[in-house]
């Protein structure tokens, strides 16, 4: 039996029931509060992560966290495990499209609604679909939208609220089917470019690895579900030809754009992909990723970091830390973290900015002994220092490099991309002098494993 | 007061459910929508909503879907609690079943089909037969799951109804969502009943592989699936199915890119080219590594899976162990796994990038991750026999920088290290000597004392090292004390000399002596024999040449291996066991109590299953010879026919009290007890009973005959309300009658548990029931004496007092002209067998007057005062109690009691 769940249900972070579905009536109750007892206390010490998917007297339990809450399926059958935890991460999606946002309260709220779409997503376990188009015929509750004002205040971050992996979804927080208040649905279409990357530098400032997961996501509210064209750039070709990763080079000057792999969403027709590059859909209601790519091809880093780390005596250290945008000056980034993990035995770390800085905050974590500078913006092309003396409970082993550091870096920069992959243009196929629907198409970059080793 | 303000005040004063009651059976729609949405929110919440069962039913005829299923959500949940009342759903399910809305109908199939209950079971049949066959894709799509639902809840009709046949059928059905279900239902039926009921044949083959590509993702798993086990006959036919599996690498969906990886690892064992072999190994890398980029908890799947597939065929990754490197950010599950990946995939090529990366790891801050990236370097070690020397000088540089538990890590390692290769990097035991102080792990403690012995010759210090183990040799864990007994031994034999001599000693006095741990004394006594008896032969044995050890950890046995790999894509490949080692399969009728029974004020036996309310807390002081002597007597009058009962329905529909189920075997003994049953009343049935009262408990003591033709089984039994809330405190255990057997049984009772109203009567209706035939209800009469408990003596003074303090309204007369007491002795004999207990004596003329006392549950005292001259008929008792609305009852009872 390959892919039946026996439950499925949402638990807050304090381990409140928010919803709770039972398919198959083959799981003992309190199913949710041996879930959550098992992963609050995974280790003794309740430091460790639980994994994704474990066993307690037969059960097997699995779980992702979408925005802070644990989406949970529970099966006694031997079932594909990805299968499961991809389920959980389309049920909060379906959900989300459907309430626009989602939260613990927005989940409350349209419990009724949920409810429904759980009995249509699965029936005895088994997976119906998870289609938001195609649950619209199906589903007659509508949603009680949560209000929008609040969400607004969560600023930049909330961007990040699907969970702390997941893809930043589009900032639209409106639902497929609500219609909005005293006016007629708007038209449009947005297209996000959406890229992951992962970079270590060595010690001396080498690219040790470099990876961009990317996503070209789509979430549509046009009407009458036109075809849609998505041209990418010519440049564009798949497969690295055997080549192994190792092989860097002679590909960066010319332009090309080689993936290593993608898939596309199952509304993607090819046919012409070969030919010019071009994806055609219809795009189904909601947010949907329409490809999914991952290249290791060398690629210009965004920023480059540099630390210097000088002792001063056997009690006292000083680091300065540098980063440099290497981007336009058009392009801004923001929300940037800089952290720095120190000697266990740092006792002490005073600041000292560059003159003028704004925007710019720096704290020493004694909980963790860890540096953080946080920058509200970096302008693209501009460099930017940051020195903190150490001060230390006990002599120095040796070398402080081994016990410091590596510097780790997390950032947004918005309009940029950093493999070059490009739409070209967006064309909706009815489109005429009086329909011309909005298309957004906008670019995001965001630093996944971003690491300078020292 | 407004009507606006009743409204209101209302809500305060009757509570929800009454509430709730109201808004259900309004007049307006949107009031019953709003007021159902609100059951489902309490519902939810885990309130018990069942009481408005009826009315919530009553809102299911309605043309509103949303409404409709709301009210089929409440159905599935509490039909199993209310299974007479469910019925009442049925004609609006088989309606719904025929609406022109192919949505209607196929939620009426699904529903009925999750509604466990026999009779919506019966009714489900006949629609099902037509949403087999039904036009819509949507009707046929979930008609197929619900074979399985019914599969589930009665195995015997799906396969008398020719179901399973239908479900075959559309497997050529034209709309991949309705194959999709249909090989899922038929998979599961197939699993369970354990028969092969879905062969797959290539036939089937190439329908489902058509299928495949239409289908929505969820369903491609589901094919895959069952595909994965189809045979291929030869390699032709394996490379064509992979070619056609090949394509869902490309899937979007983590799922199905895992299951076609299985589909194509399963093939590629038949195929024999090894261009082809080599060709898919290329396909499959760049998916398998796509994978990662998913969030962690998919991550996570995919390692435990790459984890199988490089053991078998590790040139698949072999040049992508770059994406293994940890992220700074990856949850520690995920970090543990890539590292158990880096170390399969570690080769004389890649080495000194994956060393960079473990030396790197060993200084973060999680120190279990911090240890499995120390032990990592010694596995590369000891796996790659050109790398080892740099392995080792990155273990020193990490010791040097002293953090503890790295030291302790390496210290473990390096042992290691020197099982691999003898004689050939000794030269670091000096640098590893520094850090002795600092052990403080068993586990490191150990490798380094054997580290000590094994090399002892070549310490010069070695002796004064073990020596200062030695002080604290019994706190040492078991672990520590073997390793010093050894090394130790190896010492002397290496160098004989004085020191290690009175060492020696030492050690095997604290071994053998001075410890209670089996293991350690039988060693040290092995070594203390073999140095006293031939010191060569120990140095022979214990110095013996050992075997190079190799890296074998986490790898598993190849029988094993293989298992898991025919299970990758399943949760067998994520925990490393075999699917039996943690699959237990569970009826899904098993439900719990509770589940069935929510919450129960109602339910007959709740806290004290085994105790009457207030009886059986005093120790029982009755003799066994006279309970023997109590249940001679007979209740007159309550046999034979079963007398007509009034509320049927109050009788067997009372709620949760439901007829309970039979389970433990008793033997009663004694006459025979009254007949409530008589045979030809109850089709051979013939049911013998009477309460008695055992020990403080009281109990039904029943004997069943079956003189009919059929064997019967199944008993249930069910109490109707009356005055003092007689009900079954336990399962009525009977097994199953064969014509013309007979059964005793003791049915443990509880009292106050659902009490009739109005005064009191001796009044007890019962229900019996069996799977062959109709109901039965007879009437028994409760006897008062069974409800006298043993701690009923009341000291003189208590009785005086209360006599005096009760009201003479309280006292009733009454007399019995045809009671003769022959003898006060044996009459007052009599009473005590029946916990009626003697006071006090006077003789007023001729007369005795004797004074007992009594007390019924919840302690309410009976005062008893009987007047009588010995062998003259004609007894006078007089009765004061708080409750003089029993002595109607007491009189009944003491005239059964006396009148033999």
């Amino acid at each position: 039996m390959s892919a039946i769940i026996s439950q499925f249900f949402v638990l807050s972070q304090r381990g409140d029931n928010i919803v709770f579905r039972d398919y198959r009536g083959d799981i003992p109750k309190g199913s949710a509060e041996i879930f959550f007892r098992k992963v609050k206390f995974w280790k003794q010490d309740g430091e460790e992560e639980a994994p994704p998917i474990f066993n307690v007297d037969g059960v097997n339990y699995f779980h992702v966290k979408v925005v802070g809450l644990l989406f949970v399926a529970t099966t006694r059958a031997n079932v594909s495990p990805s299968f499961v935890l991809e389920l959980l991460q389309r049920i909060a999606r379906v959900i989300k499209d459907y309430l626009g946002f989602l939260n613990e309260e927005a989940l409350r709220k349209n419990f009724v609604l949920v409810y429904e779409l759980l009995d249509e997503v699965v029936d005895f376990g088994y997976v119906q679909t998870t289609s938001t188009e195609v649950l619209k015929s199906y589903i007659f509750n509508e949603p009680i939208v949560v209000d929008a004002a609040r969400l607004a205040s969560l600023g930049p971050g909330g961007l990040f609220m699907q969970g702390h992996k997941r893809m930043p979804g589009t900032a639209v927080t409106k639902s497929v089917v609500a219609n909005e208040p005293g006016s007629r649905r708007r038209e449009e279409i947005f297209v996000d470019i959406i890229e992951k990357i992962s970079m270590t530098f060595s010690s001396s400032g080498y690219i040790l690895t470099s990876e961009i997961d990317g996503t070209i996501q789509m979430k549509s509210y046009l009407s009458g579900n036109p075809e849609v064209r998505l041209a990418l750039n010519d440049e564009v070709s798949i497969g690295r030809g055997g080549r192994s990763v190792y092989d860097y080079g002679g590909s960066s000057g010319s332009g090309a754009v080689i993936l290593d792999d993608c898939n596309f969403h199952e509304s993607v027709h090819l046919d012409s992909f070969d030919v010019d590059r071009t994806l055609s859909l219809v795009p189904p209601d909601g947010e949907f990723p329409v490809m999914n790519y991952r290249m290791t091809q060398e690629f210009k880093a965004p920023f480059r970091i540099n630390t210097l780390i000088e002792e001063a005596g056997s009690l006292r250290a000083e680091v300065i830390l540098k980063v440099r945008a290497e981007f336009a000056s058009s392009i801004n980034a923001n929300t940037i973290v800089i952290q720095m993990p120190l000697p266990t035995y740092t006792s002490r770390v005073s600041f000292e900015m560059e003159p003028g800085a704004v925007g710019q905050a720096t704290d020493f974590k004694e909980s963790n002994r860890r540096l953080e500078w946080s920058l509200k913006k970096i302008v693209g092309g501009s460099e930017h220092t940051l020195r903190a003396k150490l001060t230390f409970s006990q002599e120095l082993h040796g070398n402080i490099t081994k016990e410091a550091g590596p510097v780790s870096m997390t950032f947004i920069i918005p309009m940029y991309n950093a493999s070059r992959l490009q739409v070209k243009y967006l064309q909706i196929a009815k489109m005429s002098k009086t329909y011309n629907p909005y298309r957004w198409v906008r670019y995001i970059t965001q630093a996944n494993s971003y690491v300078a080793r020292i | 007061m407004s009507g606006h303000d009743s409204k209101y005040f209302s809500t305060t004063k009757k509570g929800e459910i009454p509430e709730l009651k109201e808004e259900l059976n309004s007049q307006y729609k949107d009031k019953r929508k709003d007021a159902v949405k609100k059951v489902i929110a309490a519902m939810t919440v885990g309130k018990d909503v069942s009481s408005l069962f009826t009315d919530v039913v009553n809102c299911m005829q309605t043309e509103n879907l949303e409404l409709k299923k709301l009210v089929y959500l409440y159905l599935i949940n509490y039909a199993k609690s209310q299974p007479d009342l469910a019925i009442l759903a049925v004609n609006t399910f088989v309606k719904d079943s025929q609406d022109p809305n192919p949505l209607i109908r196929a939620l009426a199939v699904r529903t009925m089909g999750c509604i466990r209950v026999d009779k919506i079971t019966e009714y489900l049949c006949d629609p099902l037969q037509r949403c087999l066959k039904d036009d819509d894709p949507y009707v046929r799509k979930t008609a197929a799951i619900c074979v399985a639902k019914l599969y589930d809840i009665n195995a015997e009709l799906v396969e008398d109804r020719g179901f399973l046949e239908a479900l075959k059928d559309l497997i050529s059905d034209n709309n991949p969502m309705v194959v999709a279900n249909a090989v899922a239902a038929l998979s599961e039926i197939q699993e369970s009943g354990n028969r092969s009921i879905f062969e797959l044949t290539s036939n089937t083959l190439t329908k489902l592989l058509t299928a495949l590509n239409e289908c929505t993702e969820w369903g491609q798993v589901f094919i895959l699936d069952s595909l994965s086990k189809y045979k291929a006959a030869d390699p032709r036919e394996a490379e064509n199915i992979v070619e056609r599996v090949t394509p869902r690498l490309q899937h979007a969906n983590c799922a199905v890119v895992l299951s076609a990886v299985k589909m194509i690892l399963q093939q590629m064992e038949l195929i024999t080219s090894t261009d082809v072999v080599r060709n898919l190994c290329k396909k499959m890398a760049p998916p398998l590594v796509t994978l990662l980029s998913a969030e962690p908890e998919i991550q996570y799947v995919a390692l435990r899976n790459i984890n199988l597939i490089v053991q078998k065929r590790p040139t698949i990754l072999a040049h992508e162990i770059k994406v293994f490197f940890c992220k700074y950010n990856d949850p520690i599950y995920v970090k543990m796994e890539k590292l158990e990946i880096m170390i399969k995939l570690a080769s004389d090529r890649n080495v000194d990038q994956v060393l960079l990366e473990f030396k790197e790891y060993a200084t973060e801050v999680d120190v279990d991750f911090v240890r499995k990236a120390v032990r990592a370097i010694g596995r590369c070690a000891i796996k790659l026999e050109r790398a080892a020397e740099r392995c080792i000088s990155v273990l020193l540089e990490l010791i040097k920088i002293k953090v503890n538990y790295v030291v302790q890590e390496a210290i473990i390692v390096i042992k290691d290290i020197f099982r691999r290769y003898p004689n050939t990097y000794e030269s670091i035991i000096a640098t590893l000597c520094e850090s002795l102080d600092t052990l403080d792990e068993p586990e490191a403690k150990a490798s380094m004392i054997w580290i000590i012995g094994e090399y002892a010759e070549r310490i010069d210090n070695a002796d004064e090292l073990l020596e200062s183990f030695l002080e604290t040799f019994p706190e040492e864990p078991a672990q520590v004390q073997l390793q010093l007994l050894t090394a130790t031994v190896k010492l002397f034999l290496k160098k004989p000399t004085e020191g290690p001599q009175q060492m020696i000693q030492v050690v095997l006095n604290n071994a053998t002596v001075e410890t209670d741990n089996p293991d350690l004394r039988d060693r040290a006594y092995i070594y203390w024999r073999l140095l006293s008896t031939d010191p060569e032969a120990a140095k022979d044995v214990v110095l013996a040449e050992k075997p190079v050890i190799s890296d074998d950890s986490n790898q598993l046995e190849p029988s094993l291996l293989d298992e898991l790999l025919a299970n990758i894509a399943t949760l067998s490949s994520v925990y490393h066991k075999p699917p039996e080692a943690f699959i237990t399969r569970v009826k899904t009728t098993q439900r719990t109590e509770e589940d069935e029974y929510p919450d129960g004020g109602e339910t007959a036996y709740s806290e004290s299953p085994s105790q009457g309310a207030d009886s059986g807390t005093s120790p029982p002081t009755a003799s066994s010879g006279q309970h023997s002597a109590r249940q001679t007597v007979a209740v007159p009058g309550a046999a034979a026919a079963p007398a007509p009962v009034p509320d049927l329905l109050d009788l067997m529909g009372d709620g949760n009290n439901a007829l309970v189920s039979v389970d433990q075997p008793t033997t009663p003994s004694g006459p025979p007890l009254p007949i409530v049953l008589a045979a030809s009343a109850g089709q051979g049935l013939q049911i013998s009973a009477q309460l008695v009262r055992r020990d403080g408990q009281i109990y039904y003591s029943m004997f069943l005959e079956n003189n009919s033709a059929i064997a019967l089984d199944g008993f249930m039994i069910q109490f109707n309300k009356n005055t003092f809330g007689l009900a079954a405190g336990g399962p009525l255990t009977v097994p199953q009658l064969q014509p013309g057997a007979s059964a005793n049984t003791l049915l443990p009772m509880v009292t106050f548990q659902n009490i009739a109203p109005g005064p009191p009567n001796t009044l007890l209706q019962v229900a019996v029931k069996n799977n062959q035939q109709p109901v039965w209800y007879f009437s028994d009469k409760i006897s008062l004496a069974v409800f006298l408990s043993e701690d009923g003596k009341m000291e003189r003074s208590t009785f005086l007092e209360t006599w005096k303090s009760l009201p003479d309204s309280n006292e009733v007369l009454k007399d019995f002209p045809g009671i003769v007491i022959n003898s006060i002795e044996a009459t007052l004999d009599t009473l005590a067998a029946s916990n009626m207990f003697f006071i006090a004596k006077r003789k007023n003329a001729n007369q005795d007057v004797l004074y007992l006392s009594a007390k019924l549950p919840r302690g309410i005292p009976l005062l008893i005062e009987l007047t009588a001259v010995v062998g003259v008929p004609g007894l006078k008792c007089a009765l004061k109690t708080p409750s003089p609305e029993m002595a109607p009852l007491f009189f009944e009872s003491l005239e059964n009691l006396l009148k033999s």
